[in-house]
């Protein structure tokens, strides 16, 4: 069991429990969030943007071309910060637990 | 009574008619003049359904696989040509003729493999001679070689001859092809005087064939294009003269294949002799010509590349023609292509 501390677009707090290793994306959906994460996980869509708190962002594994583009394209509608991450691309695993995370803006 | 060999009486129970993929190659999908400006339609061949458009300004042919990347409607049913671009019904995204994806007309952002390669199979595709080319490789690899210069298509003068025709016979191309060198089969299928002598060469993806000192040189590019200049001395004129045959076919599919062929001649003067003459190397080249006793190849082959199988241990004679070579240089154009490894 993992938790994820998550930050809403309107500024709430929750804490989620994360089953299983499954893409974080697949846990703030889960849970209503606000992240569609239309494609599946195939970064064709940016709909999973989040910003990871910085302690955080080092620990996870790094940005893949495809999602370095993607978050490129992403950053002529909304903000990207140095924690801007596909929340499709990161397992959440057991040594993720108490990962911070703010949900971003929707394009 | 002699010793009973199995293998040699029961081999045919296993052999297939045409037990090759499509071969790698420029194969003609249609004439230019086919395909107008703005006009798509779905075509087969190499084993499956395309789409072939143009451009609505012209220029621009494309052949592309028919299901959309994005929910897989085929855009060969209601989709249009947009510009340069190939529109899918469903949902409005354009691919231009190399499969890139050009616009999704609501997409905020275009997803980023857009922008790195084309994600729709296109074929390669060129026009030259008049008629549209395309380049059939299983993986997607790029032409290795380039179409030749054939002077009796592309010359603005000096040739003419606007004979054309379009068979479709049930076997593979190496099939058909491997009669260029099996020189015995013309003196006794199609009545030829003699088993002329040939000489083969081979370069690459080019095979040279000299049949009877001369009588007949074949400049042949992989499976899809064949050039056969038939030169003869003419009896009035005392002129040799040389006819030229134009073979362009197409693997329907890797057991059918549609052979497609243009009959050109030198551009001699309305009423002259050797125009008499040369009109009739064209009448036996196909095997229509009055009072010759031998035999074109639309009366006596198709019989044969009908209903035969495919003997990879031929048992030959001396006296056969150079076969194994020819299988040999033609086996450069398979490539196994295992999709499950993709």
């Amino acid at each position: 069991m993992a938790d994820v501390r998550v930050k809403g677009r309107d500024g709430s707090e929750r804490t989620l429990d994360a089953n299983g290793a499954l893409p974080l994306m697949e846990v703030l959906r889960n849970a209503g969030c606000g992240v569609e994460g239309t494609c599946g996980g195939a970064m064709s869509c940016g709909t999973c943007h989040v910003y990871i708190a910085d302690a955080w962002a080092a620990r996870l594994p790094p940005k893949g071309e495809d999602e370095q583009m993607m978050l490129e394209a992403l950053g002529d509608f909304v903000e990207l910060r140095p924690g801007s991450r596909l929340s499709c691309q990161i397992p959440m695993t057991e040594e993720l637990s108490g990962i911070e995370v703010e949900i971003a803006p929707a394009a | 009574m002699g010793v009973i060999n199995l293998k040699q009486l029961l081999e045919s129970q296993t052999l297939q008619r045409a037990p090759f993929p499509v071969p790698v190659g420029w194969y003609f999908i249609d004439y230019s003049e086919n395909l107008k400006p703005g006009e798509m339609r779905n075509i087969n061949v190499f084993d499956q359904e395309w789409v072939l458009f143009r451009s609505e300004s012209g220029e621009k042919v494309g052949v592309t696989d028919p299901y959309c990347p994005h929910l897989g409607a085929h855009i060969g049913h209601g989709g249009k040509v947009c510009g340069d671009n190939v529109r899918c019904p469903f949902h409005h995204w354009e691919y231009d003729t190399q499969g890139w994806c050009k616009s999704i007309p609501y997409a905020k952002v275009m997803p980023p493999i857009t922008k790195k390669a084309p994600i729709l199979r296109t074929l390669p595709t060129v026009e030259k001679y008049g008629m549209i080319w395309s380049w059939y490789h299983p993986l997607c690899e790029a032409p290795t070689w380039e179409l030749p210069y054939i002077p009796e298509l592309e010359d603005k003068t000096g040739y003419a001859g606007n004979r054309r025709g379009s068979w479709t016979a049930n076997t593979c191309i190496q099939e058909i092809a491997e009669n260029g060198v099996d020189v015995a089969h013309l003196k006794f299928l199609h009545n030829a005087p003699m088993i002329p002598p040939v000489e083969a060469t081979y370069d690459g993806a080019k095979m040279v064939l000299n049949i009877g000192k001369g009588y007949i040189v074949g400049h042949t590019y992989a499976g899809g294009l064949n050039v056969m200049r038939f030169t003869q001395t003419d009896p009035v004129s005392g002129k040799a003269i040389t006819a030229t045959m134009i073979s362009y076919s197409v693997p329907l599919t890797h057991d059918k294949t549609q052979m497609n062929m243009s009959f050109r001649h030198v551009d001699f003067p309305a009423g002259s002799p050797e125009l008499a003459f040369t009109k009739k190397q064209i009448d036996h080249m196909i095997g229509a010509a009055e009072g010759e006793e031998s035999a074109g190849f639309e009366s006596v082959d198709f019989i044969v590349w009908n209903n035969k199988r495919y003997r990879p241990n031929p048992l030959l004679c001396d006296g056969d023609g150079p076969i194994f070579p020819f299988r040999k240089w033609f086996s450069q154009f398979y490539v196994n292509a295992d999709l499950s490894k993709l």
